[in-house]
């Protein structure tokens, strides 16, 4: 074969070159990456994991849970939210009326409808969200007319997205997120919820434990395959329950006289749900952290 | 064979040989403007693989931009978090002081002095001895706690302090403290309240 060499020149230039990109340009940035720090704080991020959650990160491998769920909260965007704190002197009735007068700006005409509606009965309970907006300069134009008028705002800036939306997230996740997973469990399918933030939307590690060993008793509808194997039927010692047993409704508890006791590595599964958290701002995934 | 060969309209002519002809233009031209539009989507949307940069971040500015402003109830509040960390222990969470341990801040003339100067060297070198504050007389020694916080930190603090359990006086920013700090020579004892009263207010 005449061409032999540059068929072979060729084919590894242009794999070489995908190597480069998809494993060479990554290590390069991120294999020395070191905690990050939460922002407008000195506190880093992510923390070590204990033991027990670390342990608990084998359990989730090897138990396949990757297959079912994902660890990564996806966002499309970033707005800011315009909140009403405080009245001044205004009163809840007369603000809406006065609020139309404050949007004369012509970028707020798409925005005045759906503001003046919002504030159709409202009984003046604040905070009270006026709009949000992907407009940086908007949103502080009118925070400068309210300050003028008298009234207080504040405001802040929010994660969008449809994962946002679910509460799986406050904001997308970043490579800093998953410094201490060996390996990242980022999963690829969905049949169950994302778990990035699982340890902030479920922090009770009993109700955890209780949804491993039977899905169903914490939501009726769960598709998850109950993780009995990682329980323990036993015979109640003197009729007295052990501080660890399972704490499950009448159709789902071990006959009279038994209790479900958890395992270690359940004990070491919900230990690392419960390190699962993507809730704090940092600059590559800012927004505005609650009070 | 012979039939097929006649159907065809070109009269063969021995070996066909594979002759160069130049590209046409069109194809040249369409790749340049596809290179080109891509160039610039390249440049609009990939922040230029800064480690940084996440989708939908389109660039280091543009995250930049989204960054939240550090508002003055965030710099109290971290003031809040310090002050229960460092001086919460004696002043107590809520100000007010313990007896023999720490003088209150709450209502204390001291913490809402028009001048900022005395105020800021007393976490920075510490004081000693004898002091009035609020009325009451208090003698006792505090270390210097302020030293090793980071200006922006001692600042805010200073701020939350001021701020707080009905006192109303003025932030502090970080500038100040870097201003004072310069003023204050390496192991600097604490300060005596005649020494304090000596310094610009």
């Amino acid at each position: 074969m005449k061409t032999g060499v540059c068929v072979f020149l060729a084919a590894f230039v242009s794999l070489g070159a995908s190597w480069c990109g998809f494993v060479l340009a990554p290590v390069l940035q991120l294999g020395g990456a070191k905690q990050t720090v939460i922002l407008q704080t000195t506190d880093n991020w992510p923390l070590q994991r204990t033991g027990d959650a670390t342990l608990g990160l084998q359990v989730y491998r090897a138990n396949g849970c990757a297959a079912c769920h994902t660890e990564q909260v996806r966002q499309t965007g970033m707005a800011n939210e315009v909140t009403l704190t405080g009245l001044g002197i205004r009163k809840p009735e007369d603000f809406s009326a006065f609020a139309k007068s404050l949007f004369v700006l012509p970028e707020l005409a798409s925005y005045t409808n759906a503001i003046a509606a919002s504030l159709n009965g409202w009984n003046g309970a604040l905070p009270k969200t006026l709009f949000i907006t992907g407009d940086n300069d908007l949103a502080s134009a009118m925070a400068d007319r309210l300050k003028a008028a008298g009234v207080k705002s504040e405001t802040r800036l929010v994660a969008t997205g449809a994962d946002i939306a679910r509460g799986w997230g406050l904001r997308q996740s970043v490579a800093a997120d998953y410094l201490y997973d060996q390996p990242v469990q980022l999963g690829s399918l969905r049949a169950g919820p994302d778990l990035a933030n699982i340890g902030v939307r479920v922090p009770d590690a009993n109700l955890q434990m209780n949804h491993l060993y039977a899905p169903k008793s914490v939501a009726p509808n769960s598709t998850m395959p109950s993780f009995k194997f990682l329980f323990e039927v036993r015979q109640k010692i003197n009729g007295a329950a052990s501080p660890d047993a399972l704490n499950l409704p009448k159709e789902f508890a071990a006959a009279d006289g038994f209790e479900i006791v958890p395992k270690p590595e359940a004990k070491q599964l919900a230990a690392y749900l419960l390190s699962l958290k993507a809730n704090v701002p940092l600059y590559e995934a800012p927004f505005t952290p609650a009070k | 064979m012979s039939d097929e060969n006649k159907s065809c309209s070109v009269p063969s002519t021995g070996e066909p040989v594979a002759m160069q002809s130049t590209t046409p233009m069109w194809i040249i031209v369409t790749t340049l403007i596809l290179l080109f539009i891509g160039g610039v989507y390249f440049d609009r949307h990939s922040g230029w693989f800064d480690v940084k940069v996440y989708s939908p971040y389109s660039s280091a500015e543009n995250l930049e931009a989204y960054q939240p402003k550090s508002s003055e109830g965030a710099f109290i509040a971290r003031g809040k978090k310090t002050y229960e960390a460092v001086c919460g222990t004696c002043h107590g969470p809520d100000g007010l002081g313990k007896p023999d341990q720490a003088p209150p801040l709450a209502g204390s003339e001291w913490v809402t002095s028009k001048g900022i100067n005395r105020l800021i060297h007393i976490p920075l070198v510490g004081i000693a001895g004898p002091i009035s504050v609020a009325g009451k007389d208090w003698n006792m020694n505090m270390a210097a706690m302020g030293a090793a916080l980071p200006d922006e930190d001692l600042a805010a603090v200073l701020s939350y302090i001021r701020s707080s359990w009905g006192n109303k006086a003025s932030s502090i920013e970080s500038d100040d403290i870097k201003k004072v700090r310069a003023t204050i020579g390496v192991g600097a004892q604490p300060v005596t309240v005649e020494a304090l009263m000596k310094l610009p207010e």
